[in-house]
């Protein structure tokens, strides 16, 4: 099945996303505003992927956590960098491994 | 004399205990096997995801790099208004894939023809910057969607491995040493009345002994 | 005993990924999208460099011996941490993958052999759960 992605985040990632073929795009004013939409962006049938700034996604903070625990499958949320390269230090896939090396010590203690 | 001896209904409790033990052994030696699978598979897809990442992100500095082009050159209105009038529409082509049973995302980007009534891009001498604007940002989408792809494995296997962790425990520390608790206590309790029936028999012969 | 359904019940779905019929090489060779529908239903596609790859480990005459995917089998009689790999076309195949000594019929692998394995041929070798 075919979707459209959609772009979150400062206006040169929106221009430049959408310059390569993104739908739609919402430039980061307000959280309220951006929540919004995203909600909107969530909702829709027709959006499989969204694009939002790693930046954009830390000033929404819990309400943005909440809506990626509750959405439906679709559409795919995709965190990507700015173009100032600005990546978290609150990595998820960090504290994931975290949890399965524990697993990994647990095997290799209890004797192969 | 001989004196018939009934099978005790324990008897057969046993049986069927035992054929338990060995059930839920079985079961907890196959979850194991599968728990080092999925820990393998995991590991794998984290050591793609750093690659990816690291790939993904220098792509994405050529393409902002790209557009800074664009916007020095012919300005930052002319810029987005080329970007709200792009021909080229992308869409993801969104599938699932399976890994050991476990389903992850597959996600394929294909380009589409907007309306072809829409104006192209305007002058052609910034037509090209834009063009390579416009695919170095193509580029980035691939290497993130690849990425995005990768982390979402990542999740659906480290929730499986969860999951069969769990089951693993509830088994080795739960329901098998219940299970062999059971078993110990039937079994003593057999001892116990096969000790009661000899005794008793010896009395019975001692007894019958005396009368002679 | 709920208890005892719900192992069962877990084994069932242990190889439930695994294809119904496998294919052979040549058969996936020839094929524009070859593919392998498992017992649950999923489809499995082999992506054609691996199924390439092979092509050059084997003998021409090799080609419809070696079915796929591969089985990596997992048994816990065979102590955790060990594999095997059965098939003379399949042993012969990894046996070069891992550069190992060419073995017989079958082949014992080891937990970082298995991680190799899987790899170098992601779509063409899946684990079998046998007890």
């Amino acid at each position: 099945m075919s979707f459209k992605i959609a772009v979150v985040g400062d206006q040169d990632t929106a221009t430049g996303f959408g310059l390569a073929g993104a739908t739609y795009a919402h430039i980061y004013a307000t959280k309220e505003e951006t929540l919004g939409k995203l909600g909107e962006f969530f909702a829709s049938d027709e959006i499989g992927l969204v694009l939002i700034t790693h930046r954009v996604a830390e000033e929404l903070g819990h309400d943005f956590l909440w809506m990626m625990q509750t959405k439906r499958l679709l559409p795919i949320v995709l965190r990507i960098p700015d173009k100032t390269g600005y990546v978290p230090k609150v990595d998820e896939l960090r504290e994931i491994i975290k949890r399965t090396v524990g697993v990994e010590i647990m095997i290799k203690k209890m004797g192969e | 004399m001989a004196v018939a001896l009934a099978v005790p209904p324990t008897r057969m409790e046993l049986l069927k205990l035992r054929q338990r033990v060995s059930l839920a052994q079985r079961g907890h030696d196959l979850l194991k096997e599968k728990m080092d699978a999925l820990v393998i598979e995991f590991f794998e897809v984290v050591r793609q995801i750093q690659e990816a990442r690291a790939k993904a992100l220098e792509q994405l500095m050529v393409s902002h790099r790209a557009l800074s082009m664009c916007l020095a050159i012919m300005g930052t209105l002319e810029t987005k208004q080329a970007s709200k009038e792009a021909k080229r529409e992308l869409q993801v082509e969104i599938s699932t894939r399976h890994i050991m049973g476990i389903a992850v995302p597959a996600v394929e980007v294909e380009e589409v023809e907007r309306n072809a009534l829409m104006r192209g891009y305007g002058l052609h001498m910034t037509s090209s910057l834009l063009d390579k604007a416009s695919r170095e940002f193509e580029r980035a989408l691939k290497f993130l969607i690849g990425l995005a792809e990768l982390e979402g494995s990542a999740f659906a296997i480290a929730r499986e491995l969860e999951k069969t962790k769990r089951r693993v425990n509830a088994l080795e520390y739960i329901l098998i040493p219940r299970l062999k608790e059971a078993l110990k206590f039937i079994m003593m309790r057999l001892d116990e009345m096969e000790r009661e029936n000899f005794t008793r028999l010896k009395r019975i012969k001692a007894m019958l002994e005396e009368r002679e | 005993m709920s208890a005892d359904r719900l192992i069962k019940f877990e084994l069932s779905k242990l190889n439930v990924h695994l294809p119904v019929r496998r294919l052979s090489l040549r058969e996936a060779l020839s094929s524009s999208k070859p593919q392998v529908v498992a017992r649950d239903g999923s489809v499995h596609t082999f992506k054609r460099e691996e199924l390439e790859l092979l092509a050059g480990l084997l003998p021409q005459a090799d080609r419809d011996k070696l079915q796929l995917p591969i089985l990596i089998a997992l048994e816990p009689k065979l102590g955790r941490g060990t594999a095997r790999i059965s098939g003379e076309a399949e042993v012969k195949v990894v046996s070069q993958v891992l550069e190992k000594e060419p073995a017989a019929r079958e082949l014992l692998i080891y937990r970082p052999e298995v991680a190799i394995l899987r790899r170098k041929l992601p779509t063409t070798t899946q684990y079998l759960f046998l007890w």
